[in-house]
């Protein structure tokens, strides 16, 4: 704190005359120095004293010695390995934690690998029902949060750095003072959250007072039910969604995921049977582009189909090809039928699956009681600003979440925080609620944190922390108990309090496994139906939706630009939300892609850019929600907030809007230009029924080099494309797994893209009503590489185990490779695009076994050769080969649906191996004679009109 | 073109006026000895200098912010410079053509424009040799394409037409230096006896390596001479073919065909030769050298250009009629792009530059209307650019899957560094005319006793 010297004169001679003094800028009592004081240390800061006494200078003095021969750490929590607890960590030797991930409130179990302390990689977790060992893009992304540059560090007063232990003397002021009046005129405002400790603490909190209210913020709600379906797709023939995406939303998507796939994949010498899907939707989705059989309805005439399928179920007989192969397949399936109805569904939709289910319950689904998210009597963001109004709140806290990015319209939050005589917020960023705020504490990351979630079937699971917090992050749990009372408890031994009923060996099992055991919801009887009539929905000339965009959800992510800059499924958009709509719908509007619409509502009009997605609904225009929220100083607001074309009672679908073409352009970046096959031969189909018994006839293409030798394992690899969803995991996990950057809007824009591993989505047949497939394309580790031949300085060669091994110090950049590789898969680093020098804490996620790439350097996909690597060198110290399955690829294990299988090829009893003798096993552009190790199933299709019956 | 190879004797036409030995020498020698040129002169040098420097920006910049600077991306990731390399290759060529092949089927008009036609090659390949530099991610390494005994760098990849790429454009260099100093060692003799100042005599003296004109001398010399021009002889074929295995090697639909190294090196004499008649006629213009770089010169070149030119015609009417004829779908595909997608305009601009202006050559008027023939070398080479563009970038944005198709447009960086290379080009050039004799003193004198003699 540097202080001129002609300040410090001016200061020193106005100073009264102190006795003892450190500096020069103490003597002078400058607010440089009380701010140095603060933010250096905190804790001193408190105790402060102006004017020290002879006798507390001798125990400062006495103290300080004493503390010199101390260590400042604090006493370590101790925390449990998922397999072995090592006797001392080894250098070099990443370490595993399960853990558990909030995603909308709900536990997602994950295993965390860490390096040296530092969390770098997540993996789904085999033991938690939510996960089975998959994992989803946004779980991938948690380590970049961890680390994001933005994060909010210190407790803030104001604007001004303040301690925790001024907001904890803050908040027991508070707590004397409402604890008189019972807690009235205290607010709480938080997220959905299903842990168990979260609702211990509130309910402790409502006991001492009854008078503060809870009120819940979930943007993302869906329609409220009193139960919740578990699906068993193992016994589902057919497969109805009313509009629900089950593979890509909801906390039970990833489980939802692999029961789908498992009983969808097909082998010669295997299952030989699938079942169905039937899908009716409005949004694009990845359910629907799975779907055998879709329908797109506008979001208005929703109910009124799922109505008219319902008489149509009764009567037997449907108006349209949909409906009548679905009432067949109905009637053939007997109780093998499962409806799925979406979240945001009407309750009309939702009481007619359930009537249509229930000749299979307890066979293709059980019913559960819902998890609970929030305290049983929350009230509402509307009840929030009613109650602010009416100057029932006075102190407020809002924990975790961003009222004003999430606001509706007609909801003047900003107006009525104005009101609050003090609000505290909580979270990982100064949003625009923090800075409205008198207090911020910023949030612990889930992986800095002790706590338990509990997963969409009730199982629990505890939140671990993988780290010390790297700020001075503190966990809801903390301030929940800060508000009743206890100061001195961490979240562990609040998290430990919830779970007394398991004694140390049990806790360390549930550290462990990553699940507590027997936690799972029991199973219910339907609730008794009711009649809902039928509500007649008014049909504008354009429909506009909202939807969550699948990676940001309602803006949670908003500042994790990893999930920003993968490509959406569908749409492959990055930076951005556009509004979304099939061609037909923009040929009414007369727009074109990247032209702007406006949506209008009342008076409130938002602009944004038009993208022709084929697949949505006609007449219906999609806007995803969760962008364009700032997330603090240093960040960028990415896209456009949807969230103020909301009105009451109008979450989802806008009643009353206005769409017509808007003067200009916006900025449309997308991953992937070209939408047809231009009917090459890329993603084949192949009916059921079709598939043979024989595996194809071994037919490798001429070449005119000799065959490579394979003297230990040879590596390929096999994708299922019946079992891709297209959810992009893989892509996540790969960009995790081998430090691929981030390179931001403008390098997207020219499509200087570093995505090793891409989900291409191509599609077929009426651009009003596609087929939409998807193919993951990592690199094909040709055995006649194009790449290698090329290469002036043999920076690319072939592995003695056939890996097409790019070396990045060989590499000089000629992009010869890139060039002649048919299935571009090779990336170039363009420019430097991770630079640590600036000491960004991205640089603690790095994976150390993978070099990070330099400037004007080619990389591409290598099977993960550091993994191969590991292994090989476990087999070599314990004498045995490396078994199959003992070596996953990023993608492979991140995958929800275990579409990618991984291993030697030369081992005929392998896993993949078997795939590839499969006999709809083929290659991409196999005509080129590359020979790729990376083959594929393809896709099998259950269409209605292509068999006698259902599988 | 035909004409001139046919006749053994000289023709007249090719040297106008009626000087003698010491009027051809004063007359040539006057430039680069005259203590000062004209001011227009040199505000010609400055204008082409001062886009030159553009070059060096645009260069510096490249090299401190990254490759990414220019327009490239995934899949196109190759752009401007690898069309500037091959292009101005090209235009290297006639050079070598006019002073080597012409040298050795005894075609003596060649005499009064082999030595700016060689010191065009020399700059345009100097120039193009400095792209694919430029080109590479990490140019500081470019010399690991060498095969060097260090232990720290790899040894090259026999295999790649890279490497190939690598010696061919190094040997092109290196010989057409040696072959340009060689021719000019005599003349450097007569300029060291011409110069007055003492400077220039000690200048040109030492660069002409005690050049006595002794019968011993012309007789080494003509022997030397005669062999670096057979060395370089193949060069002529070699050097664009090697280049166009670059593509062809490749199996990218649009680089990957076998009519690619005639059809190179067809191309490169035809846009050498119009970039002959580019700096020819300003050079007879402004100088006054109407006497030697006369009409039946230009009226050659466009005869050379006709020729090379139908040769392209006819590679473009080869690639486009296998194209369909494999009935391969990507193929099919690609020249059904070139013609009709986001790029087309680059493929019928190319057409009506190289094909269309073409067929004016066809009539001796144009042939010898030296201002006409300038504006058609102009387009052609214009045609020429885009050509290279055609085939190195629009194949690129339209390969195997569908998916990965993304166009690519340049960058003012590009553009910086394409127009700058022409400046520095014409820059040197300036300061050839300035510092050394623009023709072959010896051998236009030679010319003229020829001439003599036939009469």
């Amino acid at each position: 704190m540097p202080v001129t010297d002609k300040d410090m004169r001016e200061e020193l001679a106005a100073a009264e005359p102190a006795r003892f003094w450190r500096s020069l800028e103490e003597r002078a009592r400058t607010p440089a120095f009380r701010r140095m004081l603060d933010a250096e240390f905190p804790e001193i800061a408190e105790r402060y004293a102006t004017a020290t006494d002879r006798r507390t200078a001798l125990k400062l003095l006495g103290a300080s010695l004493l503390m010199a021969g101390m260590g400042t750490a604090k006493a370590a929590e101790g925390i449990a390995p998922y397999v072995e607890q090592p006797e001392n960590l080894v250098p070099g030797e990443p370490q595993f934690y399960a853990s558990t991930l909030n995603e909308r409130g709900y536990g997602m179990g994950v295993i965390v690998e860490a390096h040296e302390g530092r969390p770098t990689k997540i993996e789904g977790n085999p033991n938690h029902p939510a996960s089975l060992g998959g994992t989803d893009p946004i779980m991938q992304a948690a380590a970049f949060s961890l680390y994001e540059p933005t994060r909010s560090r210190t407790v803030l007063k104001g604007n001004e750095v303040a301690t925790w232990g001024a907001f904890q003397a803050e908040v027991a002021e508070l707590r004397e003072r409402a604890l008189l009046q019972g807690g009235a005129g205290i607010g709480v405002v938080i997220g959905p959250n299903t842990s168990l400790t979260l609702q211990r603490l509130f309910s402790q909190l409502q006991q001492a007072m009854p008078a503060l209210r809870f009120y819940l913020s979930d943007p993302l709600a869906g329609t409220p039910r009193p139960y919740a379906v578990l699906p068993h797709f193992d016994e589902a023939k057919i497969v109805v969604s009313l509009g629900a995406d089950f593979l890509g939303e909801g906390p039970g998507r990833l489980a939802a995921a692999r029961g789908f796939a498992d009983s969808r994949r097909v082998r010669a010498g295997g299952q030989r049977t699938m079942s169905r899907l039937y899908c009716l939707e409005s949004i694009a989705s990845l359910t629907g582009a799975k779907a055998d059989s879709h329908l797109l309805v506008r979001p208005s005439a929703m109910d009124e189909t799922v109505a008219r399928l319902a008489t149509a179920m009764q009567s037997g007989t449907g108006d349209d090809a949909f409906t009548t192969a679905l009432v067949r397949d109905a009637r053939a399936a007997g109780n093998g039928l499962l409806f799925i109805a979406g979240e945001r569904e009407s309750a009309f939709v939702h009481a007619t699956a359930q009537r249509l289910n229930q000749p299979s319950a307890g066979i293709t689904h059980t019913l559960i009681a819902p998890v609970a998210t929030a305290p049983a009597d929350s009230g509402s963001l509307y009840d929030l600003v009613t109650d602010i109004g009416v100057g029932a709140i006075t102190s407020l806290f809002v924990l975790d979440c961003d009222l004003m990015h999430s606001a509706p319209a007609d909801l003047d939050v900003g107006a009525a925080l104005e009101h609050v005589s003090s609000l505290y917020h909580h979270g990982l960023h100064v949003d625009e609620t923090a800075r409205k705020a008198d207090w911020h504490v910023p949030a612990t990351h889930d992986l800095e944190s002790w706590g338990d979630l509990r997963a969409f079937d009730g199982t629990a699971s505890i939140v671990q922390p993988l780290i010390a917090p790297l700020y001075q992050g503190r966990t809801i749990a903390e301030l929940a108990a800060a508000l009743t009372g206890d100061f001195v408890s961490s979240s562990l031994d609040l998290t430990r309090a919830t779970w007394a009923q398991l004694d140390d060996a049990g806790w360390r099992e549930a550290l462990k496994r990553g699940v507590i055991a027997d936690t799972a919801a029991p199973a219910i009887t339907a609730p008794p139906l009711a009649e809902i009539a039928n509500p007649v929905q008014e049909a504008a000339q354009i429909d506009v939706v909202l939807t969550p965009d699948p990676f940001l959800d309602g803006g949670t992510h908003a500042a994790n630009l990893f999930l920003t800059e993968l490509p959406r499924p569908l749409t492959k958009l990055v930076w951005g939300n556009a509004a979304e709509l099939a061609p037909a719908t923009a040929q009414t509007l007369g727009v074109a892609t990247g032209d702007l619409i406006e949506i209008g509502i009342d008076k409130q009009v938002l602009a944004l850019p038009a993208f022709i997605s084929p697949g949505q609904a006609p007449d219906t225009v999609v806007v995803p929600l969760g962008f364009g929220r700032w997330t603090g100083e240093d960040s960028d607001t990415v896209g456009t907030n949807a969230f103020p074309l909301r009105r009451r009672g109008n979450a989802w679908l806008l009643a009353g809007a206005r769409v017509k073409k808007g003067q200009g352009s916006g900025r449309i970046i997308t991953t992937q230009e070209h939408h047809a096959m231009e009917g090459r031969d890329i993603v084949r189909d192949v009916p059921l029924a079709a598939i043979a018994d024989e595996g194809p006839s071994a037919q490798e293409p001429p070449s005119l080099y000799p065959p490579y030798e394979m003297p230990e394992e040879a590596w390929g690899m096999s994708i299922d494309l019946t079992a891709c969803i297209g959810c992009n995991a893989c892509v996540a996990a790969c960009q995790a797994e081998n430090n691929s950057p981030v390179v931001g809007p403008d390098e997207m824009a020219v499509g200087h893209d570093m995505h090793w591993l891409r989900v291409d989505r191509y599609y077929a047949g009426d651009p009003e009503a596609p087929e939409t497939v998807f193919q993951p394309v990592p690199c094909m580790q040709c055995e006649d590489a194009p790449c290698e031949v090329v290469c002036p300085v043999n920076a690319t060669v072939h592995t003695h185990d056939g890996l097409n091994a790019q070396v990045y110090n060989r590499c000089v950049g000629t992009r010869y490779c890139s060039q002649n590789c048919p299935y571009k898969v090779r990336r170039f680093n363009f420019f430097q695009y991770q630079d640590f020098d600036e000491g960004s804490p991205l640089s603690l996620l790095m994976n150390p076994n993978v070099s990070v790439r330099e400037r004007g350097v080619m990389e591409k996909c290598t099977y993960c050769v550091q993994r191969i690597s590991a292994a090989r060198i476990q087999s070599e110290i314990s004498d045995q080969p490396i078994a199959d399955g003992a070596v996953q690829t990023a993608c492979q294990q991140a995958c929800p649906t275990r579409a990618i299988t991984f291993g030697n090829i030369k081992d005929k009893q392998s896993a993949v191996a078997r795939e590839k003798t499969e006999p709809h096993s083929y290659a991409l552009l196999e005509e080129l004679g590359t020979r790729p190790r990376t083959t594929y199933l393809a896709r099998v299709t259950n269409r209605p009109d292509e068999d006698k019956g259902n599988g | 073109m035909a004409e001139a190879m046919r006749s053994d004797g000289i023709d007249p036409a090719v040297l106008a006026g009626n000087e003698s030995n010491r009027a051809i020498a004063a007359e040539i020698a006057a430039i680069p000895l005259a203590p000062k040129l004209p001011r227009r002169f040199w505000w010609g040098f400055a204008a082409f200098f001062t886009i030159g420097l553009l070059f060096l920006g645009c260069v510096s910049y490249l090299l401190a912010a990254g490759i990414g600077t220019i327009g490239l991306n995934v899949p196109a990731a190759w752009g401007f410079l690898i069309v500037n390399t091959v292009w101005w290759i090209g235009i290297g060529h006639a050079g070598t053509l006019i002073s080597a092949v012409l040298l050795l089927m005894r075609q003596n008009w060649r005499n009064s424009i082999n030595r700016f036609a060689e010191a065009m090659t020399l700059m345009a390949v100097a120039l193009a040799g400095t792209f694919p530099i430029l080109h590479l991610g990490r140019p500081q390494y470019f010399y690991w394409l060498l095969p060097l005994p260090v232990t720290h760098m790899p040894w090259p990849n026999w295999r790649s037409p890279l490497v190939w790429d690598f010696f061919a454009i190094a040997t092109y260099i290196i010989v057409s230096l040696l072959f340009w100093f060689m021719g000019l060692v005599p003349d450097l003799a007569i300029l060291r006896d011409r110069a007055k100042s003492r400077g220039k005599q000690r200048i040109y003296g030492f660069f002409a390596l005690g050049w006595r004109g002794s019968a011993y001398h012309w007789h080494r010399y003509r022997i030397a001479y005669y062999l670096l021009a057979a060395l370089a002889t193949p060069l002529v074929v070699s050097v664009h073919s090697v280049i166009s295995l670059d593509f062809t090697s490749a199996i990218i639909p649009g680089y990957h065909s076998t009519i690619f190294p005639p059809y190179f090196v067809a191309g490169a004499l035809y846009s050498g030769f119009a970039m002959v008649i580019t700096i020819a006629v300003p050079l007879r213009h402004f100088f006054g050298l109407e006497d030697f770089i006369t009409l039946k010169h230009l009226d050659n070149a466009g005869k050379v250009m006709l020729a090379s030119g139908a040769v392209v015609a006819y590679g473009y009417l080869c690639e486009s009629f296998f194209a369909w004829y494999s009935g391969d779908q990507f193929e099919r595909y690609m020249m059904w792009n070139r013609m009709f997608g986001d790029y087309a305009w680059t493929f019928w601009f190319m057409l009506a530059c190289n094909v269309g202006t073409l067929q004016l050559l066809w009539f001796k008027r144009a042939r010898t209307s030296p201002w006409l023939l300038f504006a058609l070398a102009f387009i052609i080479n214009t045609g020429m650019w885009v050509e290279r563009y055609v085939i190195v970038v629009t194949s690129l944005t339209r390969d195997f899957l569908p998916s990965s198709w993304q166009n690519v447009l340049p960058t003012w960086v590009d553009f910086g560094i394409l127009f700058g290379s022409l400046g520095l080009f014409f820059a040197m050039m300036f300061l050839f005319v300035r510092l050394l004799p623009l023709m072959t003193i010896f051998e236009v004198q030679e010319l003229k006793h020829e001439l003599k003699e036939a009469q």
